[in-house]
């Protein structure tokens, strides 16, 4: 398709018209004189041979081409408005003011409607179409516009295939020719899920996602963009995402990624040694020891374990925050994954003059669980109540069936918490001004584990009272009710099942 | 059968010492490479019963040790492997590393104590077939 042409514009029309009109009838006028006088002249019908000839004929012409011109004038009038009143919509540069429909004699000719309806006509679109240029401009080259930038622009037509995505949209075409999108969306807030919320809710809707990447970590190339689709129930394209690749902001939080996972790497080593000989002296040490000093190892090993427990806690914010946390759910029961942190627990709240009762029903269901991750709520959960009782105080773990769900609560008769405080209890480092100022601690913990909890499928709450204490409750799907949905799932992210019984993973060893 | 030998590939000095105590003390026969290179010749040269596997190592990570031995071919069908790390790897490596290995663990959470438990657990559990993870 020619394209390099530059388009002519409609205000370029009329004086190239007018012009050659009065051209045209000018020299036709002469034409006409010069041919009669020539053919009178020449079969002497008249003989050249005075002034008055010559004087009647320059006259008669000239008489003649002033008629002529005002006729054409008159003639060309309405045309000349037309091409005026288009020039005006269309938003060219043109006379300063457009032709005045309500004259008296367009009104009387009629040729007010004319001029109108090219008013109203434009009025409903002048503002964004008001350029000939654009509409005139071929799809070729808004094209290889969209070509040229680096965001993407992908659109679906209502069976959510995809009619267009210009280059920089991440996007691949199989042997098939059928071209997918290759976003990793995180969790359940997909493209797909959107979309089916707004075929059966909405008209029309728009949504944005951000730090969405085209491939998974380690992966060549991995870009990051900030998605915007809008949908228009029936319009074709029905949606229209719009991706700014913003790989060069995000890319630094995932480098700060592996930054935290080699601080926790270094930190870790030498805890691995505090914590391994702390055991190792516990045993060997323990004829020698007096009272008070095995009281004070207890101490050590709790604080140790708690340190290891704080840098699990960071590490699982930090890949939470960047979409990277996993859990992989599997049948177990709530017992067992207590088990873990059983030992833990009973020696911290001893450490602290604590009495920690718990009672978790032999006969509850088992249900669908990430145990690391789970046993990291429990601590973190059974850790709070600990530090926030009193001298002597009593915490109860308990644990019941509630419909699908089974129902966790940790209590404590501590300090509590007013209403305010308690609205803004989840949020990541939040700190009440009580606790900063009596209590160690994050505020991550509570953050981390409702992130946990809900990617479980399970919700987090907690009721409280001032000065009386809290009742921290978890609720976890149980195995039966969600079982299915896991099995059929291909989503890496929390559908797969582990077959559990051939692996050894560090909780089950908990036990002691 | 029971597990009487053992190679620990561990490049902290600290923790190999420590593991390296608790084992030989609990009576089993341990040998102690600090590099991956050498690990990886260690493993294919004597038949160990188990081997303690770090992923940080120099030289040769710790999952191209484990891919070595038995990416395309199980170069140690007697040997169980258990990877002992403090990397937190990502989802992707971690998996792939468990597919070849016997259990996964961080060091942080295993004291020497609880590591006698797991190969303990290992011996015990030897008669009955171990399901891999599907991927």
């Amino acid at each position: 398709m020619e394209v390099k042409k530059v388009p002519k514009q409609a205000n370029q029309f009329w004086p190239y018209f007018s012009k050659a009109i009065y051209f045209t009838v000018v020299m036709s006028q002469i034409a006409v004189v010069g041919i009669v006088t020539l053919f009178l002249i020449t079969f002497q019908i008249i003989v050249v041979d005075s002034i008055v000839f010559w004087v009647t004929c320059g006259l008669v012409t000239l008489v003649l081409l002033i008629v002529n011109v005002a006729i054409v004038v008159y003639a060309t009038r309405p045309i000349k408005d037309l091409m005026a009143a288009i020039i005006h919509v269309s938003g060219e540069k043109g006379p300063s003011t457009p032709p005045n429909p309500n004259t008296k004699r367009n009104e009387k000719t009629g040729f007010k409607d004319a001029l109108q309806t090219i008013y109203e006509l434009s009025s409903g679109n002048t503002k964004t179409d008001n350029s000939l240029t654009t509409t005139k401009t071929s799809l070729t080259d808004v094209n290889s516009a969209l070509d040229m930038t680096t965001s993407g622009f992908v659109a679906f037509d209502s069976r959510r295939n995809i009619i267009y995505a210009n280059k920089a949209a991440p996007v691949h075409t199989n042997t098939d020719g059928k071209t997918t999108l290759d976003l990793l969306f995180n969790g359940k807030n997909t493209l797909d899920a959107w979309l089916d919320d707004c075929s059966e809710h909405a008209v029309h809707a728009e949504n944005i996602w951000t730090r969405v990447p085209d491939r998974l970590p380690n992966q060549e190339n991995r870009r990051f963009f900030d998605v915007m689709a809008s949908y228009q129930k029936g319009a074709n394209p029905e949606t229209v995402l719009t991706l700014i690749d913003r790989t060069s902001t995000y890319i630094v939080d995932e480098e700060s990624l592996d930054f935290i996972a080699f601080a926790a790497h270094e930190l870790r080593g030498p805890i691995t040694v505090i914590r391994g000989y702390l055991d190792v002296l516990n045993d060997e040490l323990d004829s020698v020891l007096q009272d008070d000093q095995h009281e004070l190892f207890r101490r050590l090993i709790v604080s140790s374990n708690r340190l290891s427990g704080y840098i699990n806690n960071i590490l699982n914010t930090s890949r939470f925050d960047r979409r990277h946390l996993k859990v992989h759910l599997v049948e177990d029961s709530l017992a067992n994954i207590y088990d873990m942190i059983s030992d833990d627990m009973q020696l911290r709240a001893g450490s602290q003059n604590r009495l920690l009762a718990v009672h978790i029903p032999a006969d509850l269901p088992t249900i669908a669980v990430d145990r690391a991750s789970m046993s990291e709520v429990l601590g973190n959960l059974i850790d709070n109540a600990i530090k926030y009782s009193n001298e002597g105080g009593a915490v109860n773990v308990t644990a019941k069936l509630a419909g699908n769900f089974v129902e966790i609560a940790v209590e404590d008769h501590g300090i509590g918490m007013p209403e305010s405080v308690v609205s803004q209890l989840f949020q990541k480092f939040y700190r009440s001004h009580r606790s900063r100022e009596t209590v160690a601690g994050t505020g991550i913990g509570l953050y981390i584990s409702k992130a946990i909890v809900e990617s479980h499928g399970g919700n987090i709450s907690v009721r409280s009272e001032d000065g009386r204490g809290s009742t921290f409750t978890v609720s976890i799907p149980t195995y039966a009710s969600v079982a299915d949905k896991l099995k059929s799932s291909d989503n890496s992210n929390e559908g797969l099942i582990s077959a559990g019984n051939g692996w050894i993973k560090n909780h089950s060893m908990y036990r002691g | 059968m029971k597990i009487h030998t053992i190679l620990c590939i561990e490049d902290d000095r600290f923790i190999g010492e420590m593991y390296v105590r608790s084992l030989k003390k609990a009576g089993y026969d341990v040998d102690w490479v600090v590099d991956g290179n050498d690990g990886l010749i260690a493993a294919r040269n004597k038949k160990y019963d188990v081997i303690l596997l770090d992923v940080m190592l120099p030289e040769r990570r710790g999952s191209d040790i484990l891919q070595a031995l038995r990416g395309k071919e199980d170069l140690i069908p007697d040997s169980h492997v258990i990877v002992l790390t403090n990397f937190e790897q990502d989802d992707e490596s971690r998996m792939a590393m468990q597919q070849h290995a016997d259990a996964y663990l961080i060091k942080a959470e295993i004291t020497p104590k609880k590591l006698l438990s797991v190969i303990q657990q290992i011996e015990d559990n030897q008669n009955t077939p171990i399901v891999k993870q599907a991927t």
